[in-house]
């Protein structure tokens, strides 16, 4: 966006081989300051490869990452979520047994810089992330109780509460009606007007759109195309890979 | 208010449990030691099983550990039992480190198998060992006090419980369920699991080997076939299952109620006693799998359809 503020993260020719598969190879991007960088491609492009490598769940064969500066591929996923990186997984990961407000008094409790030391002060941060996802209502359910959208939001406030400087969403949209969409769509603005980074990863193409400062195109672990989202929509490669069946 | 309730109704029950040994007769005293001391394991065993979800059968290792440790400075070095307990402790604590690391790795099925195979090779192990006695075993200086011993077990019951209550309402507490309830996500939201997990086991290590140094000196007489028991281990889990995994009392009121009931079966209907035994297990199994406290409020709630909730949920 601002090309004054420096990145908040870069990546530099980072790959990915699992064996003889290679997932991601030579990724090189920045994500600026309050950014929302949308993540397109195929199924199997390597998307969910590369958030899993940003947040730690995964380590990069090569290539460097940085986050404020700092080199962060080597650390693991909790140091990386101190230090303000905090994700959602496509394969949604809830605490099953808990309840909801438990599930995100656990991003409260820890999270960036270690989270709250308090458990009732980590309750009370939790809630107010609760209503702002639109969950006030569910705090006392059970987290598999929950129904599909539902679950969307509460992996959303598990990560919020964590207070991320970069958020990385991988597919929150996924399942949802126009509406559901909409309400998201206008929630993750919400988040990146308190300052956060977002990379989010999104099939919606209409959310992708909206949303996006720019987007990065990714078609079998390479990165095709990388530019405001009208430019890359319209880029023959993106279109043949991506789109060439659903823009005709 | 309630809270002030509570805290003096279990005060007072800690008060009557301490006036056994001077109420009661010398069989019901050693019973309680016996249910003192496995109400602790249980309590151990809650920490990492029952809050962390990893189900270890290898928590009798510490307890044996804590035996033989406080054994050989009590037989070889003629040291007090004060410094017994304190090498037991030591023993039991380092090696839920060492072989924790390791062995945390490992999740679900596999956790409890590696487990399971560390008693048999500290069994075998202490076995060829000349100061730990081989095979015969040690034996300790006699010392009968069954009162000294029964208040010993309750303080340690009561230290072990305090402790997994302020695991319950801690931060620590909150990443140890995490950490059973979604490990990748934990890991995420910026828990160290490898460090808690390892602190949990070390924790059930620490409470495991005092219990064992407190009834190695009590019992005078240990070898590695009664020190390293699996079935010890087997015991410590069905108990604490039976009560409640997860839960402050669950164990302790689990460990009570077996112990009891065992003994019971054992004195009037001695030949068949372990055949009833594991018929309170199999029906505990079938009607309230997830233990005494879940089924106290599930009754509340659903009345007898909990019951068939539950066998319906495990497809039986």
């Amino acid at each position: 966006m601002n090309a004054v503020t420096p990145p908040i993260f870069e990546a530099r020719g980072l790959s990915k081989h699992f064996r003889g598969l290679t997932a991601l190879s030579e990724i090189s991007f920045t994500l600026g300051q309050g950014e929302i960088l949308g993540l397109i491609g195929p199924n199997g492009a390597g998307k969910t490869t590369l958030v899993s490598l940003i947040s730690g769940t995964l380590l990069p064969t090569e290539g460097e990452l940085l986050f404020e500066g700092r080199r962060i591929e080597t650390l693991p996923c909790f140091r990386r979520a101190h230090l303000g990186i905090g994700r959602t997984f496509q394969v949604m990961k809830p605490f099953p047994g808990l309840s909801v407000l438990e599930n995100v008094t656990v991003g409260a409790l820890f999270g960036r810089d270690g989270g709250e030391r308090n458990r009732g002060r980590a309750r009370e941060r939790a809630r107010q992330w609760l209503d702002f996802t639109g969950l006030g209502a569910r705090v006392e359910q059970r987290a598999d109780a929950l129904g599909g959208p539902d679950r969307k939001r509460l992996e959303l406030a598990k990560a919020l509460a964590m207070q991320p400087k970069l958020l990385l969403l991988d597919e929150v949209m996924a399942g949802l009606n126009a509406t559901e969409v909409d309400e998201v769509v206008a929630l993750i603005k919400k988040i990146r007007d308190e300052g956060v980074s977002i990379l989010v990863i999104e099939h919606v193409m209409k959310a992708i759109r909206d949303l996006s400062d720019r987007l990065l195109v990714l078609h079998h672990g390479e990165m095709i195309a990388e530019g405001r989202p009208t430019e890359v929509l319209d880029d023959p490669r993106v279109i043949e890979a991506y789109l060439g069946k659903r823009r005709k | 208010m309630k809270n002030i309730v509570t805290v003096a109704a279990l005060v007072a029950l800690v008060a009557a449990l301490g006036a056994v040994p001077w109420l009661g007769s010398a069989p019901i005293v050693q019973f309680g030691i016996n249910a003192l001391l496995i109400a602790t394991l249980a309590q151990g065993w809650n920490i990492i099983g029952g809050y962390t979800g990893y189900a270890s059968f290898g928590n009798s290792v510490f307890y044996g550990l804590g035996t033989y440790g406080t054994a050989i400075a009590m037989a070889n070095y003629h040291l007090p039992f004060g410094v017994g307990l304190v090498a037991g402790a030591l023993l039991g604590v380092a090696c839920a480190l060492l072989f924790g690391l390791p062995i945390l790795r490992l999740r679900g099925p596999y956790f409890a198998i590696a487990t399971l195979g560390l008693s048999a090779v500290m069994g075998a192990l202490v076995s060829n060992l000349d100061f730990a006695g081989r095979n015969i075993g040690l034996i300790l200086p006699l010392f009968r006090g069954d009162r000294l011993f029964y208040e010993l077990a309750l303080g340690l019951l009561v230290l072990a419980t305090l402790t997994v209550f302020w695991v319950s309402k801690s931060r620590f507490g909150a990443g140890l369920v995490a950490i059973r309830e979604n490990e990748d996500a934990a890991a995420v939201m910026g828990i160290n699991t490898t460090l808690y997990k390892v602190l949990a086991l070390t924790l059930a290590g620490f409470f495991s080997a005092l219990a064992g140094g407190i009834h190695a000196y009590w019992i005078t007489f240990i070898d590695p076939s009664s020190a390293f028991d699996s079935t010890l281990n087997v015991k410590m889990v069905i108990m604490a299952v039976f009560g409640g995994p997860g839960t402050v009392f669950g164990p302790v009121i689990g460990a009570f109620l077996l112990s009891g009931i065992s003994e019971l079966l054992a004195s009037n209907v001695s030949t068949v006693a372990s055949l009833f035994y594991g018929l309170v297990i199999v029906l505990a199994v079938v009607f309230m799998p997830k233990g005494l406290i879940d089924m106290g409020g599930g009754v509340r709630r659903l009345g007898w359809k909990y019951f068939i909730q539950n066998i319906r949920q495990n497809r039986l």
